[in-house]
């Protein structure tokens, strides 16, 4: 419970920081920031914050089902735009991809 | 059972057990990255809203105790940053110019095609959030002014699209050694292409998993000032 108490006042700090400074990044995100700080600062991940990880990221997809579902309010929306929108993320994967791959392959396999 | 459906409870609970039981399909599948627990558990939940007849905003009553775990979530992906930063130091240069130029590269694409095709602004803002991880990708739809249930189904189509698309295309240009395959997947398929990954090999999946969390982190950034 203390990792969870932990991300919660980062949380906090996040959205404190977000207000203060006015700034257009999402409170999770400054929280999120100032947590890898601290943790650079400190050289180490903690034993509390490992094991929230731990229990939370399997459930991450749960927390995203709300939303998600709130795709049936867009039904209109999805009628006249669905088969565009899937072919426009679908051909946008493609550049993207190759870039990416390119970059990886370029300069050779020192990591490896 | 109108007044059950009435009871937020009741709709938290529903949530919970269709996401077990997307989770039970996709073992049942032997992990199948095409079926991810979270399509299935939208699917089941749509389906039952659909069959009562209850309203969105009904269920989201009792489906907001488990979308406010998302802020909490979102700060937890400073530890494997953090791990991240520490193993891959000696490629960073490399790893950076690829998840900047590569998610650069995908969301501009998608973008200039909604603008010019579909022409919605609210559609086109929402797009930009496409490559990146849902939690993420909703904080940040939210800030820009986009519509926040579309954005996590074009997060999950983008998702599963990726996952199917990229290993072929890469091995069908023999770009596919297991760094760029996971690199990629990670930058333009986020958690779903991870998932795939961790079926293709523990360096695709150590790759995609640091690629999907520098990406959602970089577009966090950046996207709130230009769009």
């Amino acid at each position: 419970m203390s990792g969870l108490l932990t991300l919660l006042i980062f949380l906090l700090l996040g959205s404190l920081l977000q207000t203060l400074l006015h700034l257009p990044v999402p409170a999770s995100i400054v929280g999120m920031l100032l947590l890898l700080l601290a943790l650079i600062l400190r050289g180490k991940t903690p034993d509390n914050l490992q094991r929230i990880t731990q229990t939370l990221s399997p459930l991450l997809p749960l927390f995203l089902i709300p939303v998600s579902v709130g795709i049936i309010t867009q039904k209109q929306l999805l009628a006249e735009h669905g088969p565009a929108l899937l072919v426009i993320l679908a051909l946008s994967l493609i550049p993207g991809a190759l870039v990416s791959a390119l970059i990886m392959r370029k300069g050779g396999k020192s990591g490896s | 059972m109108t007044h059950l459906f009435s009871l937020p409870l009741f709709w938290a609970a529903l949530t919970i057990a269709s996401f077990l039981a997307g989770q039970q399909l996709y073992r049942r599948l032997g992990n199948n990255a095409f079926i991810p627990p979270i399509l299935t558990g939208v699917v089941l939940v749509v389906t039952c809203l659909e069959l009562s007849g209850v309203s969105y905003q009904t269920y989201m009553r009792g489906g907001d105790y488990l979308n406010q775990m998302l802020g909490p979530v979102v700060v937890m992906l400073a530890v494997p940053l953090y791990q991240f930063i520490h193993t891959m130091r000696k490629q960073w240069l490399r790893i950076v110019l690829a998840v900047t130029l590569g998610s650069g590269t995908t969301v501009a694409c998608a973008v200039l095609l909604a603008h010019f095709w579909i022409g919605d602004d609210a559609i086109t803002r929402t797009i930009y959030t496409k490559s990146i991880t849902t939690p993420v990708a909703l904080a940040i739809s939210e800030q820009v002014g986009g519509i926040n249930a579309l954005a996590s189904a074009f997060v999950i189509i983008t998702g599963i699209l990726g996952a199917l698309m990229i290993p072929s295309l890469l091995k069908l240009l023999r770009m596919d050694d297991p760094q760029a395959v996971g690199l990629t997947l990670g930058i333009c398929a986020h958690a779903i292409g991870t998932s795939r990954a961790l079926e293709l090999g523990p360096q695709q999946s150590a790759y995609a998993a640091m690629a999907m969390t520098l990406t959602a982190t970089l577009h966090a950034l950046v996207l709130p000032w230009i769009v």
